[in-house]
């Protein structure tokens, strides 16, 4: 049995529905059960730390997201070259690729500390985790992307004496972008983690050191909004991403 | 003037490190300019590998073919061989106009060799001009193969290669194909060499139809349909010659 078909407007609706019913819940219920506001703030006191404490966060969301954009641009950026490189060099990808794959074990979290005892306390090495970050996953599957047309659209380019050159700008970069993009929109969040993490261990600039501090300070609401602001700010680099994806891989959504 | 190929035993497999596998052998063939051979056989017989060689997508094991009085790689290279893949191998991200405009976009210095206007023109011939700005997705099975078709003609070529095209359609499709195909044939003149697995299909189109035989791979015969037809290659399905044309080759097929 098929379920019941849901009314179109109903289902962009229902989201929202579902995110304010569970907003009202944390807003009235919480408090009834007893929950102590520096544990669990309720929405109506986050948004007021907002509108009070906006000057503080804004100047601490700005390197962050600086940190958030160059990781992500220099990451990917260095993932798709590499990426190139594995796929038209064979001994390249012998050698190196199962170095990778191993470095990608080594948890962000362990190789934070390294990168910021080499790089100092600046920015740069907030950019270089969130490049690490989002490096792995993009190489991966930007290898897999360069590789994934068919024998048949190769035999196709060789029938038509297409140069190597041709091939990979017609051809493999084309057939590579959907999976490109579908690392790209899990970049979008984790770039966002990476520059986090760094300020954590090692800042007291950005919305990573104000998490901490506003923490260990039982600056309850001042941290909801750090959170509230990090994760809008990685919907927003989401979005951006999607937006790209529309226009550069729109052939790849099944409807037209 | 040339023959449009013409093999002497010709001996075809594959090659790679660990052994050589004969797929077909003793291919003594003479294809005229301008004619229309069918080639028929079970699986596994080797007709889409000859197709191959005749491409110059693959090198023959030994033996000796010419393609309009050159070596297959000069004919490719001259864009004298178009080729039609079961799979139509349209691009995805590529409108219609754009797929069939493919061998223009690629092959450098060659882009001039299509005239202005002809996949305008081809388009018309397909009756797909009014698809030009769809992609491939939005059009059906027939559809497809009919860009498909149209895109290898593009360069005009003497010599065009179908790998059972029509395979994967309906019958009903099949059949309107076959009869545009020979009509596409007519004002071209161009060579067509076309792999079937239907016997009426190749009987059909075929002014000569070669036999494939399997397991060892080889000629069984080439039957030449030439006296049942009139001279520009038209016959009743139901003609008494054509249907004992039929019984001998499908006997022929199931002693192999």
């Amino acid at each position: 049995m098929l379920s019941a078909r849901i009314p179109n407007a109903l289902r962009i609706l229902l989201p929202f529905l579902g995110a304010a019913s569970i907003i009202l819940a944390w807003q009235f219920l919480l408090p009834l059960a007893g929950v102590p506001p520096y544990i669990a703030p309720t929405p109506t006191r986050i948004a007021s730390a907002f509108a009070n404490q906006w000057p503080l966060l804004l100047d601490n969301l700005w390197p962050t997201m600086a940190e958030s954009l160059a990781g992500f641009l220099f990451g990917n950026l260095a993932a798709v070259i590499l990426a190139v490189a594995f796929v038209y060099s064979r001994t390249l990808n012998s050698a190196y690729f199962p170095v990778v794959l191993f470095f990608n074990t080594i948890p962000i979290l362990a190789l934070s500390p390294i990168i910021i005892l080499i790089f100092g306390l600046g920015m740069l090495p907030k950019i270089v985790i969130a490049s690490v970050i989002c490096f792995f996953p993009t190489l991966v599957n930007m290898v897999r992307g360069l590789n994934s047309a068919a024998a048949s659209e190769h035999e196709l380019f060789r029938v038509l004496s297409a140069t190597p050159w041709e091939t990979f700008w017609r051809l493999r970069l084309p057939r590579s972008m959907p999976m490109l993009f579908s690392s790209l929109r899990i970049a979008s969040a984790t770039a966002v983690i990476g520059a986090i993490v760094g300020e954590w261990i090692g800042s007291d600039k950005g919305l990573g050191a104000l998490i901490i501090q506003a923490t260990f300070n039982y600056q309850t609401e001042r941290l909801y909004a750090a959170i509230v602001l990090s994760s809008s700010m990685a919907i927003i680099l989401f979005l951006m991403v999607v937006f790209v994806e529309r226009r550069v891989a729109a052939w790849s959504y099944e409807h037209p | 003037m040339h023959a449009a190929i013409k093999t002497s035993s010709l001996e075809l497999g594959y090659r790679n490190d660990a052994e050589t596998v004969s797929v077909l052998g003793g291919v003594n063939l003479t294809v005229a300019a301008g004619e229309f051979l069918s080639i028929i056989g079970p699986s596994g017989c080797g007709k889409s590998t000859l197709l191959r060689v005749v491409a110059d997508l693959l090198d023959p094991l030994s033996g000796d073919i010419q393609i309009l009085g050159k070596s297959p790689s000069a004919a490719r290279r001259e864009r004298e061989v178009g080729f039609v893949f079961q799979d139509p191998t349209l691009l995805p991200w590529r409108t219609v106009k754009a797929n069939i405009e493919l061998p223009c976009a690629i092959g450098g210095r060659r882009t001039a060799d299509a005239p202005r206007g002809r996949s305008a023109e081809l388009s018309k011939m397909l009756g797909i001009d009014d698809l030009g700005n769809r992609y491939p997705r939005q059009l059906s099975g027939g559809q497809r193969q009919r860009v498909a078709i149209a895109r290898a003609l593009l360069t005009e070529p003497k010599l065009l290669l179908m790998d059972e095209p029509f395979g994967a359609l309906d019958e009903i499709t099949r059949d309107r194909l076959n009869d545009e195909l020979l009509r596409i044939w007519r004002r071209t003149g161009t060579t067509v060499l076309f792999i079937t697995h239907s016997i009426m299909e190749a009987v059909y189109l075929g002014q000569r139809v070669m036999v494939l035989g399997s397991r060892p791979g080889r000629v069984l015969s080439i039957k030449d349909l030439r006296d049942a037809k009139t001279p520009d290659n038209r016959c009743r399905r139901e003609d008494p010659a054509i249907i004992s044309a039929m019984t001998e080759m499908r006997s022929m097929l199931e002693v192999a």
